[in-house]
C-alpha cells in the first residue's frame, strides 16, 4: 500500500501499449513467415521438387538466390515451400498440446486432491523420458507420416504445457473470487473455464509461444534424423541432412534452411519474452500488487 | 521548534511519480522535523505519501520517481546530495528501518541470528561481548522468549510478532539515532500489536531513539508519539502534538479521520433499533461444529481425529435481522466458522440449521433456495473479485444463476444493486482494478446481494480497507440491514467496530468460545479473562505519551 497510487484507469491503459521494441521485431518477422507460408507456392521461382533448374551446386545468383543443391533443386524455392509445412505442424502440434496440457494442468490443479497427486506423478514420469528417444520409439513403431509427428510432438509436450497450467493454476485457485463462486454452487468445469482460465491465459500464451518454438527445433530434429516427411518433402530438416554431405563443396543447401529455421525460433523467442514481461507487468499492477 | 538539532529535518520535499500521462507529484511541500528522542507520527490514507516521505527521509528513491525540490537534512547533512557509500554507511547505522511486512524483509534462507549478525559486521559495530552474544541480547531486549534459540530459527518459524521483533531488533541493532517504522503492526491481530506497540515505546524510552512511526492508524501512532503529522494526497495537513491534535483537530480532513475512528470506550450512540423488533426467531443455528483441516492416511484419505480440532465444539444462534459477531485473534478458528457456514468447508462434526433445516456441509451439496439465501463477502476484494471479469459481469453471474430475469432486466437490476451500495451506474463497464479498494468491497456486497440472500456472512470485511472507508462501508451494512432485514454473522478482530454493529458477540480463544452473549453487556462487563485482555489492546487515544519538554 501507499506511494502515490497512480489513477487505476490510467494505469492499466499504460499496461495496454505494452509490446517492447524486439517483441515488435519477433512478431513482424513471424508475420513475414506467415505470409511467406501462405502466398509462396504462387511466386515461389521454381516447383518444390523440380530437379535441375540449373546445375547442381551453383552458387547464390539471381537466378537462384540461395544456390541449388546436388539434384539441381533451387534451394530458395524449397525454403520457401517448406515454410508451410513447417509452420503447420508447428502450430498444430502446439496448440493440441496446450489445449491438452492446459484443461489438465487447470482441472488437477483445481482438484488438488488424489486424482492430481496420481496426475502429476504420470507427468512427472512422462517428462523425464528423454523427448527425442521417445519420439523417435513411437515414430519407428506406428509409422512415418506427418500428422504423426504432430501427434507425437503434442503429446511429447502435453505435460510439460500440463505441470505449467498447474503451476499457474495454483496461484489463482487460492483467491476468494475461486471460493465465492464455489459458495454460489458453480460447477467444477463452470470454475475452471469461468473464473480461473480467464486469469491464466497470460501464462498460456507465453506457454504456447515457448513451446512453438522448441516444436519447430523438434520437428527439425525428426526431419534431420529421417523420421519426418518422406524425402522429396521440402521439409527443412530433412534438406539440412540431404546435403549435409555436400557441405564441404556447397554450404547453401545446408545454410539457408537452417538459417530460415534459426531466424524463425528467434523471433518467436523474442515475441514470448516480449509477451511474459508484459504479463509480468500486469500481474503486479492490479489485485495482487500492494497487498 | 529552538533547543537541539532536530535529528531530521525535511524542508519543502517534493517528490514526483512518473505515470501515464508525465510526472504527477506524490508529495507536495512537506517540512517537519523530528527533535532527538521525539518520535513522530506520520498518518495519512494509502497514496497519501506518507510511505515515499519515509524512504526519502533515508534517501531511497523508488523507481520511476524524482525529487521535486525541497531537501532533506539528516543531522544537518543533505541526504540527496551524499555519494552513494556515505549512504549506504547511514542507513542501517544512523537510520534504522522496521518495514511493513516482515515476512517479506527477512532473507527466508538465513537464520534470524545470523541476519542480525551481519547488520553489526557490515558496520562494522564494536561488540565487546562478541556479535553472537550481542544478538542474543538485542532479541531479549525486544522482548523474544528463549533468545538463544530464536536465534537460530528461520524467519518462517516465528510468529508474525515475533518476525516483527527480529525485525526491531534489526533496525536497533547498530544503536541508530532514527529509526523509521512503516506500518509495523498493520499485519497483526490487536493484542499481538499492542504489546508491539508497548515494546516501541519501552524501547523509545530507553534507548532514547528518534522515531517516525508511518501509519494510517490514528489510534496506534496516539500510543507512542508525541506529535502526529497528517498528510492528505501529498500534502501536509496539520502537524500538532499528539493530544491537541485529538483534542482540537484543525483541519477538516483531520477532524474527518478522527471522527471515522470507532472509539471503544465511548458506548455506541445513535444506533436504530427496528421498531417492534419481529419475534426472535433463529435464522442461523450452529450445533457443536468441529472443524479440522488435518489429513489423516495415505493420500489424505483417512479421517481425521478430533485431537487437531481447529474449531473444538462451537454453539451459536444467530437471530433473524440482527448481527451477531465472532471475535478473536487470527487462528482463533473464526474464518473456518465462517467457511463452514458458506459451505466452502466441510466441518469434522457438528450440525449447521438454517430456518430450522439442516444445512448439508459444502455449498454444491445445498439445493440452490438455500445457496441463495447465504452470501459471503470475504477479507480482501482484491482476491474476491476476478480481475479479468468486468463489475457488469460479476454482479449478473449471480442473477443468472439465482434470478429469472432476462438480460435487459439483469442490466436494469445491475445498475440497481449498484446504486444500492452508492456507486454509480457507469462502474458497470470496470474492471476491479479500475476501483478503490473501498469501491471494491462496495462490488463485492452488492455481488451478494445480488443473490437476495437473508444471511450475509461478513469475514474481516473491512480489515483491508482505509479506516474512513471502513466507517462508510459499515454505515452502508448498517442500512441495508434496516431497508430488507437482513441477518449478518460477522467475523472481526476490531472490537471498536462490533460494540457499535453487532447486537450478540462470541468471543473465541483458540477454537472455542469462551465468552457469549450480548454486545453491551459482554464488553461492559466481560467476565473472561481473555475477553479482558482483547479489551485493553485496543488502542485508546487518551493514552498518548506527553511531550518531553
Amino acid at each position: 500500500m501507499s506511494v502515490a497510487e497512480i489513477d487505476p484507469v490510467a494505469s492499466s491503459t499504460r499496461a495496454r501499449i505494452g509490446l517492447s521494441a524486439s517483441g515488435w521485431v519477433g512478431a513482424a518477422i513471424i508475420l513475414l513467415y506467415v505470409f511467406v507460408a501462405v502466398t509462396g507456392p504462387w511466386w515461389a521461382p521454381y516447383g518444390a521438387t523440380k530437379i535441375l533448374t540449373g546445375s547442381p551446386f551453383e552458387g547464390a545468383s539471381l537466378q537462384h538466390p540461395f544456390g541449388t543443391d546436388n539434384l539441381g533443386r533451387d534451394v530458395f524455392s524449397r525454403v520457401v515451400f517448406g515454410t508451410r509445412s513447417v509452420l503447420t505442424m508447428t502450430f498444430a502440434a502446439t496448440i493440441l498440446a496446450v489445449l491438452a496440457g492446459g484443461m489438465i494442468g487447470v482441472v488437477l490443479g483445481y482438484l488438488r486432491n488424489w486424482v492430481d497427486e496420481i496426475g502429476m506423478r504420470i507427468v512427472d514420469i512422462l517428462i523425464s523420458i528423454p523427448t527425442l528417444v521417445l519420439a523417435l520409439l513411437i515414430i519407428s513403431a506406428v509409422g512415418n507420416s506427418l500428422w504423426l509427428v504432430v501427434v507425437t510432438v503434442a503429446f511429447l509436450f502435453t505435460p510439460r504445457v500440463a505441470r505449467v497450467a498447474r503451476a499457474a493454476t495454483l496461484n489463482v485457485v487460492t483467491n476468494d473470487y475461486v471460493a465465492a463462486a464455489l459458495a454460489r454452487g458453480e460447477s467444477t468445469m463452470s470454475i475452471c473455464l469461468r473464473e480461473i482460465l480467464p486469469n491464466i491465459m497470460g501464462v498460456m500464451l507465453v506457454e504456447f509461444a515457448i513451446r512453438s518454438a522448441f516444436a519447430i527445433i523438434f520437428i527439425g530434429s525428426l526431419g534431420f534424423l529421417g523420421f519426418g516427411a518422406p524425402p522429396p518433402t521440402p521439409e527443412w530438416g530433412l534438406m539440412i541432412n540431404e546435403a549435409r554431405a555436400n557441405a564441404t563443396n556447397s554450404l547453401w543447401p545446408v545454410l539457408a534452411p537452417a538459417a530460415a529455421m534459426a531466424v524463425l525460433v528467434i523471433a518467436i523467442n523474442l515475441l514470448a519474452d516480449s509477451l511474459s514481461r508484459l504479463i509480468d507487468q500486469q500481474g503486479v499492477s492490479p489485485a495482487k500488487g500492494d497487498k | 521548534m529552538s533547543g537541539p538539532q532536530p535529528v531530521a529535518k525535511l524542508e519543502g520535499l517534493c517528490v514526483d511519480y512518473r505515470g501515464a500521462d508525465g510526472w504527477s507529484r506524490a508529495v507536495d511541500g512537506v517540512s517537519f522535523e523530528i527533535a532527538p528522542g521525539e518520535a513522530l507520527g506520520l498518518a495519512g490514507e494509502s497514496g497519501s505519501g506518507k510511505t515515499t516521505v519515509a524512504y526519502s527521509l533515508m534517501g531511497e528513491q523508488r523507481g520511476a520517481s524524482r525529487i521535486g525540490g525541497g531537501r532533506v537534512l539528516f543531522q544537518g547533512r543533505d541526504i540527496f546530495s551524499l555519494p552513494e557509500k556515505d549512504l549506504l554507511a547511514l542507513r542501517g547505522r544512523s537510520i534504522g528501518f522496521v518495514p511493513q511486512n516482515p515476512m517479506a524483509s527477512l532473507t527466508p534462507s538465513m537464520k534470524v541470528g545470523r541476519q542480525i549478525g551481519e547488520m553489526l559486521r557490515f558496520h562494522a559495530v564494536p561488540a565487546p561481548q562478541g556479535v553472537p552474544a550481542r544478538v542474543v541480547e538485542l532479541l531479549e531486549s525486544v522482548g523474544i522468549p528463549n533468545p538463544a534459540a530464536a536465534a537460530r530459527r528461520y524467519p518462517h518459524e516465528l510468529s508474525g510478532g515475533q518476525q516483527q521483533r527480529v525485525a526491531i531488533a534489526m533496525a536497533l541493532a547498530c544503536k541508530p539515532d532514527l529509526v523509521i517504522l512503516d506500518e509495523p503492526t498493520t499485519g497483526l491481530d490487536v493484542t499481538t500489536q499492542k504489546r508491539i506497540l508497548d515494546l516501541l515505546a519501552g524501547l523509545k524510552r530507553e534507548t532514547g531513539v528518534s522515531m517516525l512511526y508511518v501509519s494510517h492508524d490514528l489510534a496506534s501512532l496516539a500510543q507512542i508519539c508525541e506529535r502526529v503529522a497528517v498528510m492528505q494526497k501529498g500534502r501536509l495537513v496539520e502537524a500538532a502534538p499528539t493530544r491537541s491534535l485529538f483534542e482540537r483537530p484543525r483541519h477538516a480532513y483531520t477532524r474527518s479521520l478522527i471522527a471515522a475512528l470507532p472509539r471503544i470506550d465511548v458506548p455506541p450512540e445513535g444506533r436504530l433499533e427496528p421498531l417492534a423488533a419481529p419475534a426472535q426467531d433463529a435464522l442461523l443455528e450452529v450445533d457443536d461444529l468441529r472443524i479440522s483441516y488435518a489429513r489423516g492416511g495415505f493420500l489424505g484419505l483417512g479421517r481425521p481425529s478430533s485431537g487437531s480440532d481447529t474449531v473444538k465444539g462451537v454453539s451459536f444462534t444467530v437471530s433473524r435481522g440482527k448481527t451477531f459477531a465472532l471475535i478473536g485473534e487470527s487462528g482463533s478458528g473464526k474464518s473456518s466458522i465462517a467457511r463452514a457456514v458458506a459451505g466452502l468447508t466441510a466441518p469434522r462434526d457438528g450440525t449447521i440449521r438454517f430456518n430450522g433445516q439442516p444445512l448439508p456441509a459444502l455449498a454444491r451439496q445445498r439445493p440452490m433456495h438455500l445457496r441463495q439465501k447465504i452470501q459471503i463477502i470475504f477479507q480482501n476484494p482484491d482476491s474476491s473479485l476476478n480481475p479479468r471479469k468486468s463489475v457488469r459481469s460479476i454482479l449478473a453471474r449471480p442473477l443468472r444463476m439465482f434470478g429469472t430475469l432476462d438480460a435487459a432486466g439483469r442490466e436494469k437490476r445491475v445498475i440497481e444493486l449498484l446504486e444500492s451500495v452508492r456507486l454509480p451506474a457507469s462502474y458497470a463497464g470496470r474492471r476491479p482494478h479500475q476501483l478503490s479498494g473501498g469501491e471494491r468491497q462496495r462490488v463485492a456486497i452488492a455481488r451478494a446481494l445480488a443473490a437476495e440472500p437473508e444471511l450475509i456472512v461478513c469475514d474481516e470485511i473491512l480489515s483491508a480497507l482505509d479506516v474512513s472507508v471502513q466507517a462508510s462501508v459499515l454505515q452502508l451494512l448498517e442500512t441495508l440491514q434496516r431497508e430488507r432485514g437482513l441477518t449478518y454473522l460477522f467475523i472481526s478482530h476490531d472490537l471498536a467496530v462490533v460494540r457499535w454493529f453487532a447486537r450478540h458477540i462470541g468471543v473465541l480463544s483458540d477454537g472455542a468460545f469462551c465468552e457469549i452473549g450480548d454486545t453491551e453487556t459482554t464488553l461492559s462487563a466481560p467476565t473472561s479473562p481473555y475477553t479482558v485482555q482483547l479489551l485493553e489492546a485496543v488502542p485508546r487515544i487518551d493514552a498518548s505519551p506527553q511531550i518531553v519538554t
